[in-house]
């Protein structure tokens, strides 16, 4: 596939707003449990058709990790009425842009077209859900585009590993423990079979959202979809029952190479609640306290004034189940990888033993807020934060709320929520070294 | 029985799918969609300044755009003070330090910047009245302090030297100053003799005369409330003092009366820069405005052009070749088609564009063609319409383009009604091969002999011949200077003596070089070692840390790139291997090679002589030493050339090295200071493992 990739979520502020600024839109479910959301935006003939269906990496069968994102690349091969190869170039002849992208927790589909070519989004993503085309030549031929995407992403990119190391460490049953991406002998090992059944398994409408967002006529609309939609049939319902990790009580102490760096990572990394829970977004404040901008605590110290780290960052990657929550650095020069660590934790503690200042307090709403405005501006943005609030957080509005939940959290919050996750016995010490490679 | 079920499935199922839609066809699109622009609200100041307000609450955000539309401006022997003027604005205020003032925009979140005649802002929309007092604080009452004149015009002046071997910003300079003339605002360029002729009063006095309300636009969309906007307006630009720009008129640029080439001799060129360029007059309000894009975009608009296909797709002369139509409503404008094409194919490059030039006004272009463009038009044009600074240029290109107020809502239905006749006859109005001006910026020892051959139409093309800054030259002599009987042992043989003979360089079986250089304020630290028979190392240090590293070690040999290391394949091996070599000069001794020209360099003439396929040396005629070294390699398709001076000779144990070495790649250069070399010491076996 030209374009794809493998989507990881660094960070849950993709598109949000504010109270005063309401996203309306209108939402119902098919007859055959398909969920409809209708938002109408007449600013730009712009609409975009999406599906985003409750299927992501952690829904796999032992042995066939990444399985989720290599069937996310087969659904581009064709469907019944849609020849192979030509789903590209009816997108572009018709002026439009598409793409999808697999996360642990969902896969997500969509085109944008002007406004005129919705019935064509429509159909393209109707064909998809109803008759997708997949066979032995498309399965091996993704399987090698698949492989070269974890070569590109991953595999030969300096830090490709950290993520899945860090995933390996803070998990022990739960399938978050392996990487999104999958195994190279995993990827190999899928056959049509697998395929046929995976479809089968999740792809029903009732596991899946359609998002028709822009300059639409909302009755027109709804009488398209049916049409296209309507006939499909429902698929099982899917039920998941993951098992549940043990807490981490005592701190772990791991290295990690990787054959593409030459300057180490130091990284603290905690295990910390699914992106519903409010801790969640407590956690989300508190890696913008440390490393968002040049005046942040953890930049500020480490890499302004002691000049000890060339960058250092904490971030959260949100998921369904489990988040993983991590703050790192890269040394300048010799500075010993334990150094970095006390320095991190330095900043750590004080909001675990102190309240944050009010205008530190302050300046943190003042980002949250900017951010949630801009990451909303276009409507690809807002179809893609309606359907991962209505399938993943299992409210819609969201959209329009989310914005209360962060500026509710208190100083106060923000001490309890690090002293709960963040202590030195619950995390993962990761020295993330250069990897000598033998030059024969 | 089993039969009579399953033909009932087969007609349920039918039925069920086949009710509505016929899903085994493709839906075609509907019809054009009208754009829903809203029509901006407008109010004038008693100063003169135009306010346009488009509410959009959507989103609680907001975008200030000051643009004064002035007539072309002619900054004469003082070009380059608009530049200075734009760097000098947007530091504060007289009444807001530049410091207080920055931090206050970031702590808002906003963003404000400033051009000559121009200022932008955006922020949220509950500062939206702090944001535009902050704008209108640093428009109005700006502080112009020496200090920084002087910072921003060191920063202009190192721009202009980087700029000074650049083909592609030299190209542009002289197609723009050939087709306006210099005495023309579009035609004339900024110079380091004209920037330096500039002082901080003439930056004041370009403020005071330019940036005035008369021809200004306040463009403000966003999530704002026109009341409120207006009483703000008032509030804070009311002190923007009643003003009209001084007026000029300009003479019309004249076209040519035939075609011809404008050859610009680039000798530092591994790609010729080619622009074939004629005059138009087309103003946005024209009729056939957009039968004249769409023309444009089928000959070169995109990757889908044809001159893209042409000269890339098929003939693989250059990464890319396309074409623009401009339009102004001071002055006409320029139709242009060009390529950056490598030096042996300068000849053919030009004769195919001109060709494409001639075929779209020539032949109708077909039914998918048309339909094909403007799908593609349409599509990209509507995406951007979701972008509010597409809204906000749209509302204002009606009032400065004077355009009808529908213009941009029935643009798409306008386009999609244009027919193949439109699209010729605006083809045969604004593209006119038969008097084209074909400005080829080139080395010309490599091109002129080809370009000589051209024709067009049956006649050939003559060729008129420019310097760098657009003044009328002679025909660039290469034979000139070669002496019949110095032979390039002579050459090479002057080298060796000159830095210290040949039994004194066969008695150094290694050498170390540690040598610094400054890149954007941060050290990079050089350390090479060559120990001759294949052994060579190369390491790049920035800060401490390895940026890359090259190795060779006999039959081995690897490199690393910002920590990715990879083995080198037998192509490059061999041709790092060259670099071991300790003086490559003595080996080249009894080779039969030619000297290939003299050139100067550095103000200096100079022997050229082919070290190896892709490697030329330059030896200075009078000291013998060796002044440059050109290397070309190939990078993703194009052409790149390093260059390597070398100056300040001392001496080593008996040898001269050179002490500076400075390397240009494209715009980039770096001064290498060596440090310390160190002769028959300082390598060791481990050093290349």
């Amino acid at each position: 596939m030209r374009n794809k990739l493998l989507f990881i979520v660094l960070s849950p502020f993709l598109s949000l707003t504010l109270v005063a600024q309401e996203v309306s839109f209108e939402e119902y479910d098919l007859s055959n449990g398909l969920h409809v959301i209708l938002h109408q935006d007449k600013t730009a003939p712009v609409v975009t058709t999406s599906v985003m269906y409750h299927v992501g990496g952690k829904d796999r069968t032992e042995g066939r990790t990444g399985f989720a994102h290599l069937f996310e690349h087969l659904l581009f091969e064709g469907s019944k009425n849609i020849e192979r190869g030509k789903w590209f170039e009816i997108v572009s002849s018709n002026g439009g842009q598409n793409n999808a992208n697999t996360t642990q927790d969902r896969t997500y589909y969509y085109e944008v077209f002007p406004s005129n070519n919705l019935e064509l989004g429509l159909w393209l993503e109707s064909e998809r859900m109803l008759h997708p085309v997949i066979d032995q030549k498309g399965v091996d031929t993704q399987q090698e585009v698949v492989k070269e995407e974890k070569r590109l992403s991953y595999d030969n990119r300096p830090y490709g590993q950290l993520i899945p190391v860090v995933g390996q460490h803070l998990f022990e049953r739960h399938p978050y423990k392996d990487p999104n991406i999958g195994y190279m002998e995993d990827l190999d090992a899928a056959t049509l079979d697998d395929v046929i059944a995976y479809n089968k398994k999740y792809y029903g409408p009732n596991n899946a959202v359609l998002v028709v967002a822009g300059d639409i006529e909302i009755d027109g609309t709804k009488k398209l979809i049916q049409d296209y939609f309507g006939p499909i049939p429902k698929g099982p319902t899917v039920v998941r029952n993951f098992p549940k990790e043990n807490p981490i009580t005592q701190e772990k102490h791991v290295k990690a190479y990787d054959s593409n760096i030459q300057i180490p990572a130091s990284i603290l990394a905690y295990r910390t609640p699914g992106f519903k829970e409010r801790d969640a977004y407590v956690l989300d404040m508190i890696s913008t306290y440390l490393s968002d901008g040049n005046s942040s605590k953890l930049y500020k110290k480490m890499v302004d004034d002691l000049k000890q780290a060339v960058q250092v960052g904490a971030f959260n990657i949100d998921q369904e189940d489990y988040g993983m929550y991590l703050v790192y650095a890269l040394p300048v020069g010799n500075t010993p990888l334990d150094t970095l660590v006390v320095e991190m934790e330095e900043e750590i503690a004080k909001i675990r033993d102190s309240l944050i200042s009010e205008k530190d307090h302050q300046k943190l709403r003042n980002k949250f807020e900017n951010r949630f405005v801009n990451a909303n501006s276009s409507i690809e943005g807002i179809a893609n934060s309606l359907a991962r609030y209505y399938l993943l957080y299992g409210d819609t509005g969201l959209i329009n709320k989310e914005i209360e939940i962060y500026n509710a959290i208190t100083r106060e919050e923000i001490k309890e929520v690090a002293n709960t996750y963040l202590k030195p016995n619950q995390r993962v010490v990761i020295e993330y070294l250069p990897e000598e490679v033998d030059p024969n | 029985m089993k039969k009579i079920y399953f033909t009932f499935l087969l007609t349920v199922l039918t039925v069920h799918t086949y009710a509505q839609v016929d899903r085994s066809k493709m839906p075609a699109p509907g019809p054009a969609p009208e754009i829903n622009l809203q029509d901006p609200k407008t109010f004038e100041m008693k100063n003169g300044l135009q306010v346009l307000v488009v509410e959009n609450h959507k989103l609680p955000r907001v975008s200030i755009q000051l643009l004064i539309d002035n007539p072309p401006i002619l900054e004469g022997d003082k070009a380059g003070v608009s530049m200075l003027t734009a760097s000098l604005l947007g530091q504060g205020s007289k009444n807001i330090p530049k410091d207080e003032f920055n931090e206050e925009v970031d702590f808002l979140g906003a963003r404000i910047n400033f051009g000559s005649q121009s200022a932008f802002a955006s922020g949220l929309s509950k500062y939206f009245s702090r944001i535009l007092e902050l704008l209108a604080e640093a428009a109005i009452h700006p502080n112009f302090v020496q200090e920084e004149f002087e910072k921003e015009k060191q920063k202009l002046l190192t721009g202009l030297k980087a700029q000074e071997k650049d083909v592609s910003a030299i190209a542009q300079r002289v197609s723009l100053a050939l087709a306006y003339t210099k005495n023309h605002p579009y035609g004339e360029f900024t110079t380091q003799e004209t920037v330096n002729n500039i002082q901080l009063t003439d930056v004041a006095k370009f403020y005071e005369n330019y940036f005035v309300p008369a021809n200004a636009y306040l463009v403000i969309i966003g999530d704002v409330n026109y009341d409120e906007v207006e009483k703000l307006v008032e509030k804070f630009f009311t002190p923007w003092t009643k003003a009209a720009p001084p007026s000029f008129t300009f003479s019309r640029p004249s076209e040519v009366q035939y075609t011809q080439i404008n050859f610009v001799d680039m000798p530092n060129a591994v790609q010729s820069e080619i622009t074939v360029e004629n005059l138009v007059d087309l103003k946005k309000n024209d009729s056939d405005y957009l039968s004249a894009i769409i023309a444009n975009e089928i000959l070169g608009g995109g990757g889908e052009g044809r001159l893209f296909l042409n000269l890339r797709e098929d003939k693989a002369y250059t990464y890319g070749s396309y074409s623009r139509v401009g339009n102004d409503k001071y002055a006409p404008a320029r139709f242009r088609a060009s390529a950056s094409v490598r030096n042996a194919v300068t000849d053919s490059a030009v004769v195919e564009i001109l060709k494409e030039m001639k075929k779209i006004r020539e032949e109708p272009i077909t039914a998918r063609e048309l339909e094909n463009t403007k799908a593609k038009y349409t599509g990209s044009f509507v995406m951007a319409l979701e972008d509010p600074a597409t809204i906000a240029r749209y509302a204002l290109d009606i009032q400065t383009e004077n355009l009808p107020e529908d213009f941009y809502k029935t643009y798409l239905e306008r386009l999609n009604a244009i027919t193949i006749e439109e699209v010729q006859s605006a083809a045969r109005k604004y593209i006119t091969p038969a008097k084209a001006r074909i400005v080829v910026t080139g080395k010309g020892n490599e091109v002129l002999e080809n370009l000589g051959q051209v024709t067009f139409v049956g006649e050939k093309v003559p060729i008129k011949y420019y310097d760098t800054h657009a003044e009328p030259t002679s025909k660039p002599n290469y034979e000139a200077g070669i002496s019949e009987d110095i032979t390039s042992e002579e050459v090479l043989q002057h080298y060796i003596n000159a830095i210290g003979g040949l039994e004194n360089l066969k008695s150094v079986s290694a050498f170390a070089l540690s040598a610094e250089a400054q890149m954007q304020g941060m050290q990079l630290q050089l350390e090479m070692k060559k120990a001759g028979k294949d052994q060579f190392m190369q390491e790049i240090k920035v800060a401490g840390n390895s940026m890359s590293k090259q190795v060779i070690n006999h039959d081995t040999g690897y490199m690393i790139l910002q920590g990715q290391r990879q083995d080198m394949g037998p192509e490059e091996l061999k041709k790092m291997r060259e670099e071991s070599i300790l003086f490559p000069e003595v080996s080249m001794l009894k080779a039969d090679t030619a000297i290939e020209g003299i050139e100067t360099i550095n103000g200096k003439k100079a022997y050229k002589i082919k070290l190896s396929e892709d490697k030329n040396a330059f030896y200075d005629v009078e000291t013998g030493l060796k002044v440059q070294e050109t290397t070309t390699t190939e990078m993703g398709g194009q052409l790149m050339t390093s260059i390597l001076n070398y100056a300040d000779y001392q001496e080593v144990s008996g040898i001269l090295f050179p002490f500076l070495i400075t390397q240009t790649v494209g715009p980039q250069s770096f001064d290498f200071v060596v440090q310390e070399i160190k002769v028959n010491e300082g390598v060791t076996e481990a050093d290349f493992e």
